[in-house]
């Protein structure tokens, strides 16, 4: 498999904090690739290093084979997880101008965000300046800009937060869709049950440094199929209690249990049965969200919103 | 270059086709003239009606000799201007003259003049009226009166002249002030044509260098606020977006000018052919070659200037954050302005040439020092080489501080920080 973007060794410093502490990774093309952490764990920073809006100030960052800047520009999209737009200009002449910022002429960027617009069903909006329009509207704008000029790699800082149903569901379909087209998506999020559904990859970050990576099926199985998943009616509290259990993550009608090494979920079975209405009771890898809790939730300190770095 | 050239030209686009654009291109020139020729003109138009001034004479004799005096001062329909009337005084001039005022407050009569019987008497000649700022009138007045006097004291002297020979012995000198130019030949000038002229040019290069300079400020403000910014810096490189964005703006200013100047030339063109003879001294100030050195001064001064508004605004958050900024820039576009009428009464003085070569000052000052008289060569070219250089060095700075500044949101750093992002 080709690498798209590889970092070595990439650290970044604000004044004496380290919100990038030697982070390596290699992000294949063509896949779907979630950078994951904690608000505050340098997936931004890191995010900006590779678009080369900040520089590092030691190691590498290779895109496409190339550490040439401007190849950067030009291959990559970029969702920042600060939206902004020019709230002055008439849509269609603004998408129209971030199109020619990837190298097309202006008619052909014109008639790219034209299709745009129309596939996110805002057509009738072109004409109209970006401060007139909804949240929702100005986000499938924010989208679309993104995606102008056919970027090779598309990169998508939280692209779901703040964002309804609706707009999720249509940007994850497009996303997809791209992503089948061959574009190599990657996007940072610290919301699991997402990344879970979408990456084939992953890697965890947590205060700059890199904790966990790789496909996310041997990530999972690195942690052993050592997970219950009980679906029940009536008072799950006690399953803290029960041994052989080492972390209950309950949800009040459902909850995910974590056994202690060697525990047999057997045992467990027993325990439940007589004391629960027990619907539904599965032998499951962990779930991303687990792993992450795991990871980043024993060392998890208030994060600390930096310049630079949210 | 793609990029610069893209975000050029949505800077012009976005600028030059919007409505306040060109609003602003003719209100400004219509306040420059209102601020410069309004009082001249209203001075010039408010004296087309018949002034009645009453004479409380105490010598009893003037009341001829002003009316022969004023009998050239006419009206355009051809009715005399003034018209005197001649009031003896009985008592004391005071009491011919209380029932008088108030004639002059319902307007009947523009003014009282009262004259002492000892005309060589301190405050001898007093003037009543309800205005007194009229200033045309009343130095033609002052003039008339004047002559008027001279005639009485020759005669209260016993002297027996002419009174031709006395219009002769006391008409007024008038001194024509000529300008020798390098080239040899001369030229007639005075000190108010050329510095009217030379003070319109200064105004336009100093409005359009501020306007200019501050806009490319906010703009780049605005991308910060409304957080474009780091969607734009996925695309472009913080050098060519502060390339464009000077480039933009500088080329909606320079559309500017050219509408001046074209307007300015058609001017002249109908003026002479009018010859009207007021206006066309003024505007005989728009030479050609004037208007090349304006375009030169215009554009050092403005990448100098736009390159310090452009860290300006990279470096802030807002626009009050700005202000504080903003000011010591100002000030040196604004001290050279103020001082017009200094360096134009001397455009050679030690301090002149001085000043006009340090290049924050330049684009003012020696634009100014070439529209009075032209200055050695090796000045201008000294001038030009000096700001060009340190253009070039602030320009270096700038994209280094744009760099770091463009991403920089919360604390506005400090002046040293910001020399410091500059050498780094």
């Amino acid at each position: 498999m080709d690498t798209a973007i590889a970092l070595r060794d990439v650290v970044k410093e604000f004044d004496g904090f380290r919100a990038v502490d030697g982070v390596s990774l290699e992000i294949p093309a063509g896949g779907i690739f979630g950078l994951l952490g904690p608000n505050g764990a340098g997936k931004s920073t890191t995010i900006r290093m590779i678009m080369d809006i900040i520089r590092p100030d030691s190691g590498t960052i290779v895109v496409m084979g190339k550490s040439s800047r401007e190849n950067v520009r030009r291959n990559v999209g970029y969702l920042p997880e600060e939206r902004g737009l020019y709230k002055k200009m008439k849509v269609l002449d603004m998408l129209e101008f971030l199109g020619t910022l990837k190298g097309s002429s202006p008619r052909d960027s014109r008639k790219e965000s034209q299709g745009w617009l129309e596939r996110l069903e805002i057509a009738d909006w072109a004409a109209k300046k970006v401060e007139e329009l909804s949240k929702g509207m100005q986000q499938k704008i924010q989208f679309a800009a993104a995606v102008l000029g056919k970027p090779k790699v598309l990169i998508l800082d939280e692209p779901f937060s703040g964002m309804d149903p609706v707009n999720q569901n249509l940007f994850k379909d497009t996303i997809l869709e791209l992503n089948r087209r061959g574009t190599t998506i990657v996007f940072s999020t610290h919301q699991m049950e997402t990344a879970e559904r979408l990456c084939k990859e992953i890697a965890l970050i947590n205060k700059g440094k890199l904790v966990l990576s790789g496909s996310l099926a041997k990530v999972k199985d690195g942690f052993g199929k050592n997970s219950l998943l009980i679906e029940y009616e009536g008072d799950g509290g006690f399953l803290g209690a029960l041994p052989g259990v080492a972390r209950v993550d309950g949800y009040g009608s459902y909850s995910e249990i974590r056994l202690e090494a060697g525990a047999d979920p057997q045992t467990i079975f027993q325990a439940v049965v007589g004391r629960l209405k027990v619907k539904k009771f599965e032998i499951i890898a962990p779930t991303l969200h687990n792993i992450f809790i795991e990871k980043v939730g024993a060392q998890a300190t208030p994060a600390l919103e930096r310049v630079g770095d949210a | 270059m793609h990029n610069i050239l893209m975000v050029l030209r949505r800077e012009y686009l976005e600028r030059a086709t919007k409505k306040s654009f060109w609003i602003g291109t003719a209100v400004f020139p219509l306040l420059m003239v209102g601020f410069s020729f309004l009082p001249m003109l209203l001075i010039g138009l408010g004296g087309n009606e018949q002034k009645a001034i009453a004479l409380v004479d105490g010598t009893g004799k003037l009341a001829a000799p002003l009316t022969r005096e004023l009998a050239d001062e006419k009206l355009k329909n051809g009715q005399p201007r003034y018209l005197i009337e001649n009031v003896t005084a009985a008592g004391s001039l005071d009491e011919a003259r209380m029932p008088l005022e108030q004639r002059v407050r319902d307007k009947q009569l523009y003014g009282i003049l009262s004259v002492r019987a000892d005309i060589d008497a301190k405050d001898a000649f007093q003037f009543y009226g309800r205005t007194v700022g009229d200033i045309k009138s009343t130095a033609e007045f002052q003039s008339a009166l004047r002559r008027a006097v001279i005639a009485l004291r020759f005669e209260k002297a016993n002297i027996a002249v002419d009174k031709e020979i006395v219009a002769k012995l006391i008409a007024p000198v008038d001194m024509q002030t000529n300008e020798l130019s390098k080239e040899g030949g001369s030229t007639k000038k005075d000190f108010m044509e050329a510095y009217l002229g030379t003070f319109m040019f200064v105004m336009v290069l100093f409005m359009t260098l501020l306007l200019y300079g501050i806009a490319t400020m906010r703009g780049i403000l605005e991308e910060k606020s409304s957080r474009v910014m780091e969607v734009l810096l996925g695309s472009v490189s913080p050098d060519e977006l502060m390339t464009g964005k000077i480039l933009g703006i500088g080329l909606v200013g320079l559309t500017q000018v050219a509408i001046y100047a074209l307007t300015a030339g058609l001017v002249r063109i109908y003026l002479s052919a009018q010859s009207n003879p007021d206006m066309a001294g003024i505007l005989s100030s728009f030479t050609a070659g004037k208007m090349t050195f304006f375009l030169v001064f215009f554009m050092l001064g403005y990448f100098m200037y736009t390159a310090l508004f452009a860290c300006i605004g990279a470096v802030c958050n807002s626009e009050q954050e700005a202000q504080n900024l903003q000011s010591p820039v100002q000030m040196c576009l604004m001290l050279p302005m103020m001082a017009t009428i200094f360096f134009v009464g001397q455009p050679d003085s030690t301090i002149a040439v001085i000043v006009s070569l340090i290049p924050i000052f330049t684009p003012m000052v020696m634009f100014m020092r070439i529209c009075v008289q032209t200055p050695p060569a090796w000045q201008i070219a000294l001038s030009i080489v000096l700001t060009l250089g340190t253009t070039w060095l602030i320009f270096r700075g700038a994209a280094k501080i744009f760099r770091i500044g463009i991403l920089m949101y919360g604390k506005r750093p400090t002046i040293p920080e910001i020399f410091r992002w500059a050498r780094g």
